[in-house]
C-alpha cells in the first residue's frame, strides 16, 4: 500500500499540452476517481502514475519516494485496462501468475495466491480456460484477478467497465467496491462516467483540458460545485443553467431572468462585477406544481423512467429539465408553475464560471 | 430478392473465358515441363510436339537414384546432394533471419519515429536492388575471406532475400497487435526481452510461421547466388537443372525432371499454406 503525490505534473506530446500542471495528493488506502470528458488527460495521468508514460515536468511520488525514473516494474503498481489486455495464449491461471512468476516466487506460493484470488473473484472453475473462451464479464474479472494476485501498492483502473453492458457494469461496480473494502489498497480509477465515479470513489478529481477543476468527496462535488464545468458534469440528469442579473431588494438578493421573472437567492451576499450571473438548479430540486410557483412554464416533453418522470419544461425562454413523481400526470402542452427553494440554487459568475 | 452479384449468361461466359485464359497462361509452362519430364528423348525432340506418348519415369529415376554408373559405384546422385544443400541453405537462412528479424521487426513496429521509418525504408530497399548488383563484388570478397562455396557464406548471402521479407512482413504483423497487452506485461514487471519472448512471439506465431514460409520459398527459388557463390560442395537444387547440360548433350528430360523436383516444395507449400501466405504478403496493406 502506498500514498501517491503528484507535484506540478505536466505532459506534452510534441506541441500539444495534454496535462498542464497537476498537483494532487492521494492518501494510503484511498479510492480516488479521475473523471472528465474524453481528451481531458485522465488516462494520460493514470499512465504517468503507472510509469507507462513519463511526465514532461513535475514529480510523481509513491510513499514519499520520487519514482519519475522508475520503470512500471519498480513501482509495484497493478493496472486494469479498458480492453482487459489479457494474454490470449495463456490460461486464466497463467495470466494471473505471470507477475508472480516474473518476480520468481516459488510455485507453491504462486498457486496459493492464484487460488485465493480466484476464489475471491469467483474464477475457480475458469482457471484452465483461455481468455478467448470467456465472456466479457469473466475477462474483466480475470483482469482484476491479475491485479490483486500480486498484492500491489497501488491499483490503477483505466475505464475498466466501459466495454461491458449496462447491467454487468452495475454488478462489476459493486464488486470493485467490495473488493476495495476488503483489500484496502490505494486505488486510482479513471472513468468518463460520473455515476461510476460517484458510487465508487472516496474522492473525485474532475479534470478538464489537462487541469483539475475540483477535488472533493462525491457529495461535496454534487452539493458545492466550484464552477460551471463541475456543476454540469456531476449529477445526472445534469444541472439546468439560466442566465440572470443580480438584483437587490428589500427581501434579499434576487436573480432577474431575461423575461423579468425574479428568483430569491440564498441569504448570502453575492457580488459580481458585471452583475451577470448564471443560475444553476438541479432537476431533482425544482418544485413543479399546477397552480402556485413563481415561474410559468409549458411542458414540451414528458419522459417516464419508472420511478420518476423527467419533464422538459419551456420557461423563461429556455428549456429546463425537472424531475417529478411518477404519478404526476403531465402531457406536452400542459401549463405548469416552477419554484425553487433558495438553498438549492447554485449561483455562478457568468463571466468566470466560478461559484459565487 | 435479386442477388446483386448475379450476372447475365454472356458476362458469366466471358468471365469464365478470362479465368481459363489466365489459368492457361500460368499453368502452361508448368504442364509443358511436367510432360517433358515424363517423356523419353525421342518424344521430347519430336516435331510437331507429341501429346500422346508412352510416359516414362526414367528421367526421375536418373536424378533421384543416380545414373547406372553412379549406382554401380554407390555414389549419392547429385540432385539429392543439391536438395540437401538447398534445405540447409534456405532452412539456415530462414532461421537466422527469424533470430535477427523478429526483434528488428518488433523494434520497427513499436518505435514510431523518423529514424525507424528511415530504417524500414532501408530494409525495403534491399529488395529493390537486383542481386546482380552485389553478386560480382561479393564473389571477390567471398573468395578472399574463404566464404566461397561454404554453407555459412550461402546462408549469409541469402539474408539479402530472407531478412527484408521477414522484417517487413513481421513489422506489419506486430504493428497490428494491440499494444495494451504489451503494456499489461510491462506493468506486470516484464522487461523488453521477456515481453518479446513470452508475450509477443507466442501471440504472433501464425504471422511468424507465414513469414518464414514465404522467406523459405523465395530463398529456395533463388538461383543466381548458387550459380556464382556456390561450388561443388554447396550447390543448391536450382543449380541441378544446369547439370543436365553435359559436355556431349543436353538431357532435356533430366532437366525437366530436375526443374519439377526443385519447384516441388514451393508448390506444395503454396497449396497447403495458401491462406497464410496470402495473409503474410498482404499484411498491413488492408489497414
Amino acid at each position: 500500500m502506498a500514498s501517491i503525490q503528484l507535484r506540478g505534473v505536466e505532459k506534452s506530446f510534441g506541441a500539444a499540452n495534454i496535462i498542464k500542471g497537476i498537483d494532487l495528493a492521494i492518501a494510503d488506502g484511498e479510492f480516488v476517481a479521475l473523471v472528465g470528458p474524453s481528451g481531458c488527460g485522465k488516462s494520460t495521468l493514470l499512465r504517468i502514475i503507472s510509469g507507462l508514460e513519463s511526465a514532461t515536468r513535475g514529480e510523481i511520488l509513491l510513499d514519499g519516494r520520487i519514482v519519475n525514473d522508475d520503470s512500471p516494474r519498480d513501482r509495484n503498481v497493478a493496472m486494469v485496462f479498458q480492453s482487459y489486455a489479457l494474454y490470449p495464449h495463456m490460461t486464466v491461471a497463467q495470466n494471473m501468475a505471470f507477475n508472480l512468476k516474473l518476480s520468481r516466487k516459488d510455485k507453491q506460493e504462486i498457486s496459493r495466491r492464484v487460488e485465493e484470488a480466484a476464489r475471491m473473484l469467483d474464477l475457480v472453475d475458469l482457471l484452465e480456460r483461455r481468455p478467448g473462451q470467456l465472456s466479457g464479464g469473466q475477462r474483466q474479472r480475470v483482469a482484476m484477478g491479475r491485479a490483486i494476485v500480486r498484492n500491489p501498492s497501488v491499483f490503477l483502473f483505466d475505464e475498466p467497465l466501459s466495454n461491458l453492458d449496462a447491467k454487468l457494469r452495475v454488478q462489476m461496480r459493486g464488486e470493485i467496491k467490495l473488493l476495495h473494502h476488503r483489500v484496502k489498497t490505494t486505488a486510482v480509477y479513471v472513468t468518463h462516467d460520473q455515476i461510476e465515479a460517484m458510487t465508487l470513489a472516496d474522492r473525485i478529481v474532475v479534470l478538464n483540458r489537462g487541469v483539475i477543476e475540483q477535488v472533493g468527496t462525491p457529495l461535496e462535488l454534487y452539493n458545492k460545485p466550484a464552477n460551471l464545468f463541475v456543476a454540469g458534469f456531476i449529477g445526472s440528469p445534469s444541472m439546468n443553467f439560466i442566465d440572470a442579473r443580480l438584483k437587490d431588494s428589500a427581501s434579499g438578493q434576487k436573480a432577474e431572468l431575461a423575461d423579468g421573472t425574479q428568483i430569491l437567492l440564498p441569504a448570502r451576499p453575492f457580488a459580481s462585477k458585471s452583475g451577470k450571473i448564471t443560475l444553476g438548479m438541479r432537476p431533482e430540486n425544482i418544485v413543479v406544481e399546477r397552480e402556485s410557483g413563481n415561474m410559468a412554464g409549458t411542458v414540451k416533453v414528458s419522459e417516464p423512467t419508472g420511478p420518476q418522470t423527467h419533464l422538459v419544461v419551456e420557461a423563461a425562454g429556455t428549456d429546463m429539465l425537472a424531475i417529478v413523481r411518477a404519478d404526476f400526470a403531465a402531457r406536452a402542452g400542459d401549463g405548469l408553475r416552477l419554484s425553487f427553494s433558495p438553498n438549492t440554487l447554485h449561483v455562478f459568475d457568468a463571466e468566470s464560471g466560478r461559484v459565487l | 430478392m435479386a442477388n446483386r452479384t448475379s450476372r447475365g449468361l454472356p458476362a458469366k461466359l466471358g468471365l469464365a473465358l478470362c479465368y481459363v485464359a489466365f489459368a492457361g497462361f500460368v499453368l502452361f509452362p508448368l504442364v509443358w515441363i511436367f510432360l517433358m519430364s515424363i517423356k523419353n528423348f525421342g518424344d521430347i525432340i519430336a516435331y510437331p510436339p507429341r501429346f500422346v506418348f508412352a510416359p516414362t519415369l526414367s528421367n526421375y529415376a536418373e536424378i533421384l537414384f543416380g545414373s547406372e554408373a553412379e549406382r554401380a559405384s554407390g555414389q549419392v546422385p547429385d540432385l539429392i546432394k543439391f536438395l540437401m544443400n538447398s534445405v540447409i541453405i534456405s532452412g539456415g537462412a530462414v532461421i537466422l533471419s527469424a533470430l535477427i528479424g523478429i526483434p528488428a521487426a518488433y523494434a520497427l513496429a513499436r518505435r514510431r519515429d523518423t529514424t525507424s521509418d528511415k530504417l524500414r525504408f532501408t530494409v525495403l530497399s534491399f529488395r529493390f536492388a537486383p542481386e546482380l548488383v552485389v553478386i560480382l563484388p561479393l564473389y571477390v570478397i567471398y573468395s578472399r575471406v574463404g566464404l566461397y562455396d561454404t554453407y555459412v557464406g550461402m546462408i549469409l548471402v541469402h539474408q539479402l532475400i530472407t531478412l527484408p521479407l521477414m522484417i517487413l512482413i513481421l513489422a506489419s504483423f506486430f504493428r497490428d497487435m494491440p499494444i495494451e497487452i504489451e503494456e499489461a506485461a510491462r506493468v506486470d514487471g516484464a522487461g523488453i526481452w521477456t515481453i518479446l519472448t513470452a508475450i509477443v512471439v507466442p501471440i504472433a506465431r501464425p504471422g511468424i510461421a507465414s513469414a518464414m514460409m514465404i522467406a523459405f520459398i523465395f530463398s529456395w527459388n533463388n538461383m543466381i547466388f548458387g550459380l556464382v557463390l556456390a561450388g561443388g560442395n554447396t550447390r543448391p537444387v536450382t543449380m541441378g537443372i544446369l547439370q543436365a547440360m553435359t559436355f556431349d548433350q543436353i538431357k532435356w528430360g533430366v532437366m525437366a525432371a530436375s526443374a519439377m523436383v526443385s519447384a516441388f516444395p514451393g508448390m506444395v507449400a503454396a497449396v497447403l499454406f495458401q491462406k497464410q501466405i496470402t495473409r503474410g504478403l498482404t499484411l498491413g496493406a488492408v489497414k
